[in-house]
């Protein structure tokens, strides 16, 4: 699934950055993720630039705005917008999160955990299915961190992305930071874990920074990647053995642009050294 | 049919998250899902994930209402002043407004709420102005773009009908909303016109105008220029004229056409 323009250590197109890298031809970012919600049905400066960005150079796509997992009837007048936006974007796939984020029609805004039970399992696999027939482009689904099981739980989680993953036939999203964090709150080995999975299925990594708040560790993606983190990312190149994309995610206290290319730079060496010990080339 | 518990979990998840009662949440969130009639299991599930459950209801909230606070920074210290703002929060998301999946409709969703509800109108009547005028210029900022209009050009004549490019937006208020500050949040009464509009580069512009001058605009949007200035009692249409060139130039007007 991954395609070969899609390689290295992208970055999210921030709001603060558009005027510089609109400006900037030659930033060495060999490609940007993209929020569509973000972007359809906007408008202004903001918008032009972004999308004068996005019409230049290489993008994939990442929703938040999908209840992939919830019970609420897709919004077809959005989803037909995704799809043109898919089309003119050439993302190779789009990524949406595995959760839930509405309930009768409320928006939550949050990601949401789904239930490790059976039927959350059949209920999630059928409305990926029904999903991905909406969709111009495969769709990906993204593990999540979450800080406490929904219900009583019939399997533990690395099942239940597997069984849906697999029940799906959907590609994978992994996020490293995610599998690591939800490690630290819930006491597992993080490379014992991945171990576990259809790794196969793996067509993009995302990777971020997480901040402890008492015994709490959470996803803020709002600091600087942390070595362990690195670390297991690139465990998980060497296993997948192929160069497949890897997103930086930075958003909140987002530091000037120059700051995070830097950041940028010290993951994508750390992604340079993992393919070259498992004999890829990164060019 | 059964209700599926996938569902009736998600929406006691909904629950926790939205509901009011958070010192009873705190003490005991196994408490919502005895209340929501949930499985034994599931009813233990939540009592003894409390912190990571309620993790959630922070998190929640927090992109709930972060949005508001950033757009109506002078509502929110109007409010905080009296006491109220954790109030006409916790209304809001009592009423389930927030129905779009589009985080930068949240704002508008509250401004929706206040008008639908007349919430505070009673003591602050000035009320849903204020809140208008704050996401004024942000709504007008990202109106969605459109293709130019066709048909239009760009001198006026007497003959012809404004029309407005579609982010532009006059509104009149009866309170000087737009003259606020959070150190200051009252409004002075006094009938205010404003124009809010796009300019060339995309950057949203808020104009005082007189009353005869929103008037016009308002006006010349359905019958010609003449007539309009004639209602208005404008007898010299040169300064009406070179006004409307100049918000034409600057993005306001997107052109003049001619009565079909």
């Amino acid at each position: 699934m991954t395609q070969g323009r899609f390689t290295g250590v992208g970055l999210g197109l921030r709001r603060p950055h558009l005027e510089q890298v609109a400006g900037m031809e030659a930033h060495g970012v060999p490609f940007w993720e993209t929020c569509p919600e973000n972007l359809i049905g906007d408008g202004g400066r903001n918008h032009r630039l972004a999308c004068a960005i996005l019409d230049r150079d290489p993008v994939l796509t990442h929703g938040l705005a999908i209840s992939v997992g919830g019970f609420d009837p897709w919004d077809d007048e959005y989803l037909r917008d995704l799809g043109d936006f898919l089309l003119r974007t050439e993302t190779p796939w789009h990524s949406e999160h595995l959760c839930f984020t509405s309930v009768d029609g409320s928006s939550l805004h949050e990601l949401m955990p789904l239930p490790f039970t059976r039927e959350a399992v059949r209920h999630t696999i059928a409305r990926a299915r029904s999903l991905q027939a909406r969709l111009p482009v495969p769709l990906l689904l993204e593990n999540i961190t979450y800080y406490a099981e929904l219900g009583a739980a019939e399997m533990d989680e690395a099942d239940f992305i597997t069984a849906v993953l697999e029940g799906a036939d959907a590609g994978w999203l992994l996020d490293v930071n995610n599998v690591y964090v939800n490690s630290l709150n819930f006491g597992f080995d993080p490379k014992e874990w991945l171990a576990r999975m259809p790794l196969d299925r793996v067509a993009q990594l995302h990777i971020a920074g997480h901040k402890k708040f008492g015994e709490l560790t959470v996803d803020t993606h709002g600091t600087d990647v942390i070595d362990p983190v690195i670390e297991l990312m690139q465990w998980t190149l060497r296993r997948l053995g192929r160069p497949v994309p890897v997103l930086l995610e930075r958003d909140n206290h987002i530091p000037d642009f120059e700051a995070l290319l830097a950041e940028r730079v010290r993951i994508q060496q750390a992604y340079d050294a993992a393919l070259t010990l498992c004999g890829h080339r990164h060019d | 049919m059964t209700e599926s518990r996938t569902l009736r979990l998600q929406r006691a998840m909904a629950a926790l998250v939205l509901d009011a009662d958070e010192d009873a949440l705190v003490a005991d969130p196994g408490r919502l899902a005895r209340r929501l009639e949930l499985s034994g299991a599931d009813q233990g599930s939540f009592r003894d994930q409390g912190p990571g459950m309620l993790t959630y209801r922070e998190l929640a909230r927090m992109s709930l209402l972060e949005p508001l606070e950033e757009m109506f920074p002078v509502l929110k210290a109007l409010l905080e002043e009296a006491g109220v703002w954790s109030t006409c929060v916790q209304a809001f998301l009592d009423a389930r407004m927030v129905r779009s999946s589009h985080y930068r409709d949240i704002a508008p969703s509250f401004l929706g709420w206040l008008a639908a509800t007349g919430w505070g109108q009673d003591r602050w009547p000035f009320l849903l102005e204020l809140a208008h005028a704050e996401i004024l210029e942000v709504v007008v900022a990202r109106f969605p773009d459109s293709d130019p209009l066709d048909g239009l050009h760009a001198d006026p004549g007497s003959d012809d009908l404004v029309v407005m490019d579609p982010a532009t937006q006059v509104v009149s208020y009866a309170h000087a909303v737009h003259r606020v500050t959070e150190a200051s949040p009252v409004p002075e009464a006094r009938p205010t016109q404003l124009l809010a509009f796009r300019n060339a580069a995309g950057e949203a512009r808020v104009l005082e105008l007189t009353p005869a001058t929103a008037a016009l605009l308002v006006q010349a949007q359905t019958r010609t220029l003449a007539q309009a200035a004639e209602a208005l009692n404008l007898s010299d249409l040169v300064p009406v004229m070179n006004l409307l060139r100049d918000l034409h130039r600057d993005g306001a007007i997107a052109g003049f056409q001619s009565p079909t």
